[in-house]
């Protein structure tokens, strides 16, 4: 590998990553909260990218100014999905049950997409979707450059929102000790219900950001919430900082490994990373030293 | 012992009850009753101890004065007012602080961040900052580790941490549930003096213990709880000098005494 297509696939990494770590920030923090497994997911992102392109279809704007309607939208779901399917859950058997519930979720939204724009595969085109720029000899797409910015900002808000604001310090309070929390006074309910809210919203961002640059079709979801779940793991389940961490990590791991082996080798990197962590060091990488253990 | 002198039993019993539990049935889920008309009453600046085995619906009492757990009869009253039946919100704003089992710092917290979420309910700085000193000087451990991360501190520390946030809203009374558990001996002698401090720094408070005697040397009153209801109560030193009772609960079984 010469030292052009080297540094090449170091940016196309970094890029990458920053896309991994906004689509992987909600799944931490319904695990992180509510210990829920939201397989449905990555279905919500491809449901943001679909009506991101449908926007773009139907009014010429921007895709990215869907966002000012999938945002809330999402928002408003995710409450609602925490507040009338996930709580009805038994505690005990909550993580557990939470697979099937959001796999069923997953699911409905698949087959929703398939009726509603059929399962031909989609992509937005735009006057910049073929523009390039140079990078010290790296040739970057514009679009995954977006993408990368709204991922970096969309992170760095959901990052300030949890370390400073009073809501954040009565989510972390709840993710920590959720009876305890209660008793200093925290409504651990109406907590768990806006967390999952923003974890939603941010699977709307990470579609948004999707679309700009990918081919989508109502299945794709499945390729990607393996991944997903991997980044989660490795980066410590709970924490945003580790997840964005292991993102960026594996990232510029799959970036550099596709020019060896090609795009489905370098797949197996989440999985390969996923039973190292499992085997060595089960509470992740770079959550904090505290970090829930499986 | 010197509080005796200063407390009598007839003492306590004039002084209205900060907290009472009035004929209370509880229980969880479709299970059997846990609390099958179980009465106490907490006298002001009192330690009061419930002892009993496993089972025997201990921590359960706890969680219905906290507001963990409804009941499903009986009435709840803090200092004169019912408050059957509210959640842990509206119980931390009457005036009761829970401090559960084992280890409930938020671990990945700073000292003083879990001792500032004690005072999550309450708006005002200058009280706040007040209520932080009076903790810091109460329990000098927590003022030296105030930029730790708590769940680095040992289980000892952790327990004073839990107290100083409890009592950040200023309680009426604090519920302690096993404060002792998993603590060394000597730890465990320092969190029972902690607990007396609380008591001579005004708060009342209602504890629950696996280790009976050390914890009726500590308490004025106490409480022996068996199948859901309160048997004996009285004075706590009474009751450590009550043979057959000693027997029973305080020795007899190997659990209780551990």
């Amino acid at each position: 590998m010469d030292g052009t297509l080297l540094f090449q696939s170091l940016v196309l990494g970094v890029l990458l990553g920053g896309l991994y770590a906004i689509l992987a920030a909600g799944l931490t923090l319904y695990f992180g909260v509510m210990r829920v497994v939201m397989i449905a997911h990555a279905a919500f992102v491809i449901l943001a990218a679909y009506l991101a392109w449908y926007f773009h279809r139907e009014t010429g704007l921007d895709p990215l100014f869907s966002m000012v309607f999938t945002v809330p939208l999402f928002f408003g779901i995710g409450v609602l999905i925490q507040r009338v399917l996930i709580t009805r859950l038994r505690p005990a058997t909550l993580t557990m049950m939470s697979v099937l519930l959001t796999f069923a979720v997953a699911l409905l939204i698949e087959g929703l997409l398939g009726l509603a724009w059929s399962g031909t595969q989609r992509r937005v085109q735009l006057s910049y979707s073929g523009s390039n720029f140079e990078f010290f000899g790296a040739r970057i797409a514009v679009v995954k450059l977006i993408a990368f910015g709204l991922a970096a900002v969309s992170l760095a808000l959901l990052f300030l929102l949890l370390k400073k604001t009073r809501f954040g310090l009565a989510l972390r309070a709840t993710i920590q000790h959720r009876e305890a929390a209660q008793l200093v006074g925290i409504r651990t309910d109406r907590v768990a219900g806006v967390g999952f809210g923003i974890g939603l919203a941010t699977a709307a961002i990470g579609g948004t950001a999707l679309s700009l640059d990918a081919t989508i079709y109502p299945s794709l979801h499945w390729s990607w919430i393996g991944p997903l779940m991997a980044i989660i793991v490795v980066g410590g389940l709970g924490s945003i900082p580790g997840t964005a961490i292991a993102a960026l990590v594996l990232g510029i791991g799959q970036s550099l490994l596709q020019v060896e082996l090609g795009t489905t080798w370098a797949q197996t990197l989440f999985y390969i990373a996923l039973f190292v962590t499992l085997m060595l060091r089960p509470q992740g990488f770079f959550g904090g030293r505290l970090a829930q253990r499986f | 012992m010197s509080d005796e002198s200063q407390k009598s039993p007839a003492d306590a019993e004039r002084a209205r009850p900060l907290l009472v539990l009035d004929d209370v049935y509880a229980g969880y889920g479709r299970a059997a009753m846990v609390l099958r008309g179980l009465t106490v009453e907490v006298p002001p600046r009192t330690v009061v101890c419930l002892v009993g085995p496993n089972g025997a619906g201990k921590s359960t009492v706890l969680k219905v004065a906290s507001g963990l757990l409804r009941p499903r009869e009986g009435r709840v009253l803090v200092d004169g007012a019912d408050v059957t039946g509210q959640g842990p919100q509206q119980m931390l704003r009457s005036g009761l602080a829970h401090v559960l089992q084992g280890h409930s710092v938020f671990r990945e917290m700073t000292v003083e961040e879990n001792v500032l979420l004690g005072a999550y309910t309450i708006g005002d700085r200058a009280r706040i900052a007040e209520r932080v000193a009076f903790v810091r000087e109460l329990f000098p451990v927590v003022g030296e580790r105030w930029k730790q991360l708590a769940g680095l501190l040992s289980g000892g520390q952790q327990k004073q941490v839990e107290f100083a946030r409890s009592l950040m809203i200023d309680p009426k009374v604090v519920l302690l549930d096993e404060p002792s558990m998993g603590l060394d001996p000597r730890t465990t002698a320092t969190v029972f003096q902690q607990i007396t401090r609380m008591r001579d720094a005004g708060t009342a408070v209602l504890l629950v213990e696996q280790n009976a005697r050390r914890a009726l040397e500590t308490a004025d009153l106490g409480c022996v709880l068996d199948l859901g209801r309160v048997h004996i109560s009285g004075p706590a030193a009474e009751l450590l000098a009550d043979r057959r009772l000693s027997e029973l609960y305080l020795g007899g079984r190997p659990k209780a005494a551990s």
